[in-house]
């Protein structure tokens, strides 16, 4: 039998289901907490840290990845203050001047209001979300893809260094990957990179004035949000 | 081989120790830790012994290898006891002269006495050292005590005597509560009260539970961990021993890093020193309690530093810290119950439990209790490790104990904490260094370490050493640290090489404060603290850099000339020979000048001039 818990997020009082984290729960009742690296049924890793919320405890809040942060009995929950907003706003711009080259990150970046981009483009191919990671090894069983390296040196391959027998070519990897849809513009070169932001008008008015709650916008279908997995 | 089971056999091994402590006239106490090896101190062991059995004088003096005492920068030393007499910096070839005068005849040699480099006076006695008068030591006293390869001698520093008294007189409850009465916290850096994570440990549902010893200290210039478990081992054991008969834990683990293979050693030599006396293992004084201690090497990681890190690392995995909404002392260690402190908080515990809670309190401030040892290094006189009772101002600690400024120049700031501690300028030098106080003022106690910064080091400088140490050393699991530290260290970069626009001091200011927040672990969410106190009590430095285009300190390369005083020049032409980019000209005997176009500012020529020249600006 599903046990229920209740909590509050954004003020709102809902009844969970008891086992899963914050963001299924924000997601499932309507409120928005832009997520990368999360995937409905999959280990969470807590790396993108865009799903940051404040969890209000004792009278104190911290901020804390949602993805990896399981309901509980009377948890008060934050997800659109000022101060998240601006964090969220903050590292959707480092990962868009980290790669510029994703549909689903420049969606990411609109969605989360940034409107410069303040450091300089770097162009890359991974940000790292593990998503290739994770589905290989649990969705395929494969354990064909992994971490290697620490730090900056820290990047996505098979691990002995070549592609093995134990990869399934399920193409999980690449379907989940942000980065296999580049932006409608086409892909940028070096030196070409900029902020996108044309889905801006698509963002409609009501997402403006409502950042917290999920209005079904079509930039989610960009970057994969999982209540379009879901449906 | 004497079978300690019963708290008697203790006081037993302990009168033998004694008698043979009698039986000696003399005894001399030399440190052999990490540092002291690196100085030369294995060869002088080895020259002092060769010389006494030359002599004849084995059985009228004994020779005590000990851990490091503190005062790394004067060793290889040479402690006489009784007389409580230092030399200092000696080597292998003054082992004749010490044998045959001090030794022999009870002569004091002057010249290897400690000479004080503020008063210009040789000190003979070790307690009049100033470096030494003004600290509080508790646990480095202990260590002339105590050769860590002999368990004997622990146990007749009465060791071993506070776990029996535990076993015996107090249950897991009472430990906890005199832990929680002495006000002891976290020597970590976190400063977390340890009675309270024991006993949340200890009401955690479950069977199965541990306790880990982290040993994982990797900042740059801290090393008391190494110092206490390489002197120490003994110390360490018991308070584990302690805290796993508090928390009900029968299995424990001291996570240690290869870089320090002698604190490896002298752990495994320890434990198993302790298995063998019967005090790890089944059923142990007597008691229905069993403990056991394994050594786990870490592959020395910083993160691995993380308690969540180094338990994944313990279990084989991949270091690297996961989300600690559900604390470790519910589900740490193989998803058991775990507590982690570090190994200074272990070594601590003993003491706590054998004098009681209001001796420990009787220490340190109102919520920071005992003493904390602290690595003193940078520009000042004596540097070494520092044992201070909690709340003594960072001023004792720089002036009095340090020595005060080297060379004559104005001492600008302390960095504490390592790489997630911060800078604090001059004027906060009245500070108590105790937890809360150097939290608000924007730094941590960190693992204690404590770096001297005189006006020649370059707070713009300082900032981007730090931030490439925590580049290199991020696990990269997380965006803001793995990809915001990149970042800053981009932009301050920028600022040190003379690209830095006034707006990047705000972009640098709102970065560093989404890392603060936004990170995984700890050690993420501390990382912009060397950027965040600098901008915060350094600012004038990074807009000196940034709107004027000056480094003040001289340090950052890109924004400095290097020019010739015309009027100290002698033209003797020992820099124009010495610039390997023949950016010097000049005749013989007539000044020489620098082509700033052609200067690489390696710096070369100012340590060749003898007349102070060449002027950096």
């Amino acid at each position: 039998m599903l046990q229920y818990v209740n909590v509050t997020i954004d003020g709102a009082p809902v009844r969970a289901e008891k086992g899963t984290s914050v963001l299924d729960t924000a997601i499932h009742f309507g409120i928005c907490i832009p997520h990368l690296c999360h995937i409905p049924g999959i280990h969470d890793m807590g790396a993108c840290r865009l799903c940051i919320v404040e969890h209000v405890k004792n009278g104190r809040s911290k901020v804390t990845a949602s993805c990896t942060l399981m309901v509980e009995e009377g948890m008060v929950i934050r997800t659109n203050t000022e101060k998240i907003l601006k964090m969220r706003k903050n590292i959707a711009e480092l990962l868009v001047a980290q790669a510029p080259n994703s549909k689903a990150i420049q969606d990411i970046a609109v969605r989360c209001g940034v409107k410069e981009v303040r450091y300089p483009f770097r162009n890359e191919d991974c940000v790292l979300c593990g998503r290739c990671v994770r589905i290989c090894k649990e969705r395929a069983q494969a354990h064909a893809l992994g971490f290697i390296g620490r730090g900056k040196d820290r990047h996505v391959d098979h691990p002995p260094g070549r592609l093995m027998d134990y990869c399934k070519n399920c193409n999980g990897c690449i379907m989940f990957c942000p980065m296999s849809v580049t932006p409608c513009g086409g892909p940028m070169k070096k030196g070409e990179e900029r902020l996108c932001g044309q889905c801006d008008s698509q963002l409609n008015a009501d997402a403006q004035k409502m950042p917290g709650v999920c209005v079904w916008c079509e930039l989610g279908k960009g970057f994969q949000c999982t209540r379009y997995l879901a449906v | 081989m004497p079978r300690v089971s019963h708290a008697k056999d203790l006081e037993i091994i302990r009168s033998q120790a004694d008698g043979r402590k009698s039986r000696t006239r003399l005894e001399l106490v030399i440190p052999n830790g990490t540092c002291c090896q690196a100085s030369g101190s294995a060869a002088l062991i080895d020259a002092v012994r060769a010389e006494l059995a030359r002599q004849g004088l084995q059985q009228d003096v004994s020779v005590r290898v000990t851990g490091c005492l503190g005062f790394c920068e004067q060793e290889p030393m040479i402690l006489v006891e009784p007389g409580n007499i230092l030399y200092c910096q000696v080597s292998a070839k003054d082992a004749a002269e010490i044998v045959s005068r001090t030794v022999k005849k009870g002569e004091v040699i002057d010249t290897f006495l400690f000479l004080d480099p503020v008063s210009g006076k040789r000190i003979e006695k070790e307690a009049d050292i100033p470096f030494y008068k003004a600290q509080s030591r508790q646990l480095i006293h202990m260590n002339r005590f105590v050769d860590p390869f002999s368990i004997e001698d622990y146990i007749a520093t009465g060791g071993y005597q506070a776990i029996a008294k535990a076993l015996k007189e107090f249950k897991p409850s009472a430990v906890i509560a005199e832990v929680k009465a002495s006000g002891l916290r976290g020597r970590g850096g976190a400063g977390f009260p340890t009675g309270r994570k024991w006993e949340e440990a200890h009401e955690a549902p479950g069977d199965e539970k541990y306790v880990i010893c982290n040993a994982d200290e990797g900042d740059p210039g801290a090393y008391m961990d190494r110092c206490v478990l390489e002197a120490n081992p003994h110390a360490v054991l018991e308070g584990m021993m302690i805290g796993a008969y508090a928390v009900g834990a029968s299995k424990g683990y001291i996570y240690v890093r290869r870089e320090y293979p002698l604190a490896v050693k002298h752990c495994r030599i320890a434990i198993q020193q302790a298995r063998e006396y019967g005090l790890l293992g089944e059923n142990i004084l007597g008691s229905n309690f069993s403990f056991d201690v394994e050594v786990a090497r870490g592959g020395g990681a910083f993160v691995c530093g993380e308690s969540t890190a180094l338990m994944t690392s313990i279990e084989g995995k991949v270091g690297e810290p996961r989300a600690k909404d559900v604390h470790t002392v519910r589900e740490g260690l193989w998803g058991r119950p775990t507590v982690l402190n570090n190994v200074e908080t272990w070594a601590n515990v003993p003491s706590i439990v054998l004098n009681g809670a209001k001796w420990f309190a009787s220490r340190g401030t109102e919520r920071s209790k005992g003493t904390k040892i602290l690595a003193l290094t940078g520009r000042v006189k004596n540097t070494g490790l520092v044992e201070i009772a909690m709340g003594t101002p960072i001023r004792t600690i720089v002036y009095d104990i340090g020595g005060g400024p080297k060379n004559g120049n104005r001492i600008k700031a302390v960095q504490t904490g390592g790489p997630s501690g911060g800078c604090l300028p001059e004027r906060l030098f009245d500070l108590p260094v105790d937890f809360d106080a150097l939290w608000d003022a924007g730094s941590m106690m960190g693992s204690g370490g404590m770096v001297v910064m005189d006006d020649k080091t370059c707070m713009v400088d300082v900032a981007r050493y730090f931030l490439k140490f925590l580049l290199d050393e991020s696990c990269g699991k997380c965006v803001p640290c793995r990809v915001g530290i990149d970042r800053m260290l981009e932009i301050v970069t920028d600022i040190a090489e003379g690209r830095g626009r006034p707006e990047q001091l705000d972009l640098l200011q709102e970065l560093a404060e989404t890392v603060a927040e936004a990170s995984l672990c700890g050690l993420g969410k501390s990382a912009p603290n060397p950027v965040l106190s600098t901008l915060r009590y350094f600012m004038e430095e990074y807009k000196a850099h940034v709107l004027e285009k000056r480094c003040p300190a001289a340090v950052c390369k890109a924004l400095v000339t290097y020019s010739i005083d015309a009027e100290k020049c002698t033209g003797c032409g020992v820099c124009l020979k010495a610039c390997p980019h023949d950016s010097i000209t000049g005749e013989k005997k007539k000044p020489h000048v620098i082509d700033a176009a052609l200067c690489q500012r390696c710096g070369i020529c100012i340590g060749e001039c003898k007349f102070d020249a060449i002027t950096v600006l």
